[in-house]
């Protein structure tokens, strides 16, 4: 009986250290575990572009699997309250995750305000911070009008005097301005011909900067904003009041600095038909989203411009195989977002720069110091949104954007703009 | 003249309400306000200062509904209801989700959709009348003689919990109602009034006609006006005042639920949380208008609703709200019985 039982016990604990073995190869005893955390809106409103890239960066994490003999796990964080991205969510996120020590970096945040509210926690920790899509230029550079119209500069997000935060999307100084060119250029060099313009912001960080950006170099290029209004998302839900404004005044286009989360092209469900199939609706990535088609309801149409912060990787040969792959483990249209690929770029830079900060800490776990100072020093990365290398204040050395437009009921491709700075 | 320097401050706001003081600076700030509208108007065109006065309007019609229940249960058991601006956004949301079961989505054409959303329109204000007097039930009679600071938290508890239904319910999203009113617009003179904005207007004038014939006429409408001029005396008539409350929570839950499908039709665009705000500018046009008052409420909404749209296309908007709250304060320290008064029992 004895026997019997004893036998059972290594039969199971056998079975038990293989089942346990997993997919690191099992019976490979691993250093240790390395967690990769994320910081995105993946609940309500902004779900639609944060679930998506919260998946592209569990991909590029699960496809790594291990590194160097450590075990990678994915450790995901919401910062949606109620629906909407919330920056004080973010900042408890990220105090979360500096007190998990297997954690040595971050992928995220998605949004520009959030990012605001989370750098100067993440530099005090230090934590690896990596975004695929914030754009506000004031996170990373200095400009002399940054303390007024955003209320911050990039220096006094840095307690430390030094930087942890990096992003692969192009900042608002090229994305606003992008779209300004294009609505100006002639069309019959497939721009859209537009002078006249009407701009409206949500008067949170991303949307005012990139609004800015954009009137700015409208103006500066010849055309002319015929109406500038800001709008609290909080509270302002009907817009027929802006629509009646800009009309009057005659404008041919909206540009919208604003997310769908901020009720970005709520106004275009509310056009009448006719208003709807004149006016150009034009906005940055904050609305290049499925959550704003929804709202536009039937008065969405071809005539809905919107520039997205990072290139497409599926018009990149050589992402074909990662991107088919992805569209695999996750199908469906809804997984695949504007920025679902520099969410996998983002992680990937990340457990590559572990990679090589465990190198050259001698095969150890590194200390999270040492991963920031690897990632800046990235150069030449292949990813599927482009080749990354990072500038002194964790930009990328040559930012590309997508230009798309709405075609059959969803985003499609229209042009590439690099930038070589 | 011994009593003038040793006034309480009770008796002093009392007596700089009735003197020519406040009036005098009351008016002086309208004046000031009227001439800087005038001098924005002026600089654009004609046929924009009527569009902007349709959407006010409009708008006012809607605020004017929802303040209208707000009145009705003040002047009956002096309770501000805080879960009324949230009855509304049920409408809305009831509305949406019953829409599709009669085959009704936004492509529906022509007078297909008229008398399906006629049905979607009366289930859903007897579906909310039923949730409204429910609530009344559980939540407020229990606490009818209690110091009114307690059913008024239970309110604002009471608030939270219906939006928080909603969002479990149909989550955080914005969500879109169908676009089923005529797109077409009448040009007067150059001033393009939608057929959305007309028929909205006609909606609400109906249901608050339909309210003060009720009122004035009907047993129930006397029987709500004794309850709220005396509760005591009514009861000592003979007067079933349980049933005439609850029926008043009825009445205005239906005018709310119908102001959230005018608000889904006109706006196409409902959340969750629509109603906390939409409830406080509607609770602000009626003290506005005159708590306890019907016309009051629908003058109220109206004004808000004019104000409002002409602050968000003559000025910046966001000074809007700042505006609506600094008229209700205004309101309450310069004139609390409102611009048509408030009928108050003689105590």
């Amino acid at each position: 009986m004895v026997r019997a039982r004893g036998l059972a016990v290594l039969v199971v604990a056998t079975f038990a250290a293989f089942a346990c073995g997993g997919s690191t190869g099992g019976g490979n005893t691993s250093k240790g575990e390395i967690d990769i955390a994320s910081d995105l809106p993946v609940s309500g409103a902004d779900a639609s572009s944060g679930l998506p890239t919260q998946e592209g960066a569990n991909f590029a994490v699960t496809r790594a699997g291990t590194l160097k003999g450590y075990t990678l796990k994915f450790v995901p964080f919401d910062d949606a309250v109620n629906g909407a991205h919330d920056p004080q969510k973010g900042v408890q996120n990220v105090q979360a995750m500096l007190s998990n020590n297997k954690i040595l970096g971050m992928v995220g945040p998605f949004n520009s305000n959030v990012a605001k509210a989370e750098i100067p926690v993440g530099n005090q920790g230090p934590l690896a911070m990596i975004s695929p899509s914030n754009t506000n230029e004031c996170l990373t550079q200095a400009h002399d009008y940054c303390q007024a119209a955003d209320g911050f500069t990039a220096a006094s997000l840095r307690p430390t005097g030094k930087n942890n935060y990096f992003r692969v999307a192009a900042p608002d100084t090229f994305q606003g301005p992008a779209m300004a060119d294009f609505a100006l250029k002639a069309t019959s060099s497939q721009g859209l011909g537009l002078t006249k313009i009407a701009v409206w912001d949500d008067e949170e960080t991303f949307g005012q900067g990139v609004a800015n950006n954009f009137a700015q170099e409208f103006t500066a290029k010849g055309g002319q904003v015929v109406d500038r209004k800001s709008y609290d998302p909080k509270s302002k839900a009907d817009f027929h009041d802006f629509i009646a404004s800009a009309i009057s005044k005659g404008a041919q286009g909206i540009y919208l600095g604003a997310t769908s989360a901020t009720k970005g092209c709520i106004a275009r469900g509310e056009m009448t038909a006719s208003q709807a199939s004149s006016l150009y609706y034009l906005g940055p990535d904050g609305i290049g989203d499925s959550q704003c088609i929804k709202d536009s309801g039937s008065n969405a149409n071809d005539k809905m411009y919107v520039t997205q912060g990072v290139a497409d990787a599926t018009q990149n040969p050589t992402a074909k195989s990662i991107v088919a792959a992805y569209e695999a483990a996750y199908p469906g249209s809804s997984n695949v977002g504007a920025y679902t690929f520099a969410g996998y770029d983002c992680a990937a830079i990340l457990i590559d720069s572990i990679g090589r900060a465990i190198d050259a800490n001698g095969g150890n776990m590194p200390t999270r110091q040492q991963v920031i100072d690897a990632m800046a020093k990235t150069s030449n990365f292949q990813g599927l949104t482009g080749t990354i290398t990072f500038d002194a204040n964790g930009d990328p050395t040559h930012p590309t954007l997508q230009l798309q437009h709405y075609s059959g009921g969803n985003w499609t491709f229209v042009a590439q703009f690099s930038q070589g700075s | 003249m011994n009593g003038a320097l040793t006034r309480t401050p009770a008796a002093a706001l009392r007596s700089f309400r009735s003197s020519q003081v406040s009036t005098f600076i009351g008016l002086l700030i309208l004046v000031g306000a009227l001439a800087l509208t005038i001098q924005h108007v002026l600089q654009q065109s004609a046929s924009y200062f009527f569009q902007i006065l349709v959407i006010g309007v409009a708008d006012g019609a809607i605020y004017a509904l929802i303040a209208l229940g707000y009145t009705m249960v003040y002047g009956i058991i002096e309770l501000i209801n805080f879960a009324h601006g949230d009855v509304f956004t049920l409408g809305a949301f009831v509305s949406l989700a019953l829409l599709p079961m009669f085959g009704v989505s936004e492509g529906t054409s022509g007078p297909g959709w008229i008398i399906p959303l006629l049905v979607v329109a009366v289930l859903t204000m007897a579906i909310c009348g039923g949730i409204n007097v429910a609530i009344e039930r559980v939540a407020y009679r229990p606490l009818r003689h209690a110091p009114r600071l307690a059913p008024l938290i239970t309110a604002i508890g009471m608030s939270s919990i219906l939006e928080g239904a909603m969002y479990l319910w149909r989550g955080p999203f914005n969500l879109h109602y169908p676009n089923l009113l005529p797109q077409n617009q009448l040009i007067i003179r150059g001033v393009a009034i939608g057929y959305k904005d007309l028929i909205v207007v006609a909606i609400a004038i109906i249901l608050v006609a339909a309210l003060t014939v009720f009122i004035n006429i009907s047993k129930l409408g006397k029987a709500m006006r004794a309850t709220a001029q005396d509760r005591d005396a009514a009861q000592l008539m003979g007067i079933n005042i349980n049933g005439t409350i609850a029926a008043t929570f009825f009445i205005g839950a239906v005018l709310a639920a119908a102001g959230g499908i005018i608000w889904g039709l006109y706006i196409n665009n409902v959340t969750f949380d629509l109603g906390f705000e939409t409830g406080l500018i509607a609770f602000t046009s009626a003290v506005f208008g005159g708590i306890g008052n019907i016309p009051g409420a629908a003058l109220g909404g109206l004004l808000i609703g004019v104000i409002a749209a002409f602050n968000n296309a003559y000025f910046d908007s966001s000074w809007t709200e700042i505006i609506i709250f600094a008229i209700l304060i205004a309101t309450l320290v310069f004139r609390p019985t409102g611009l048509l008064g408030m009928r108050v029992p003689e105590k």
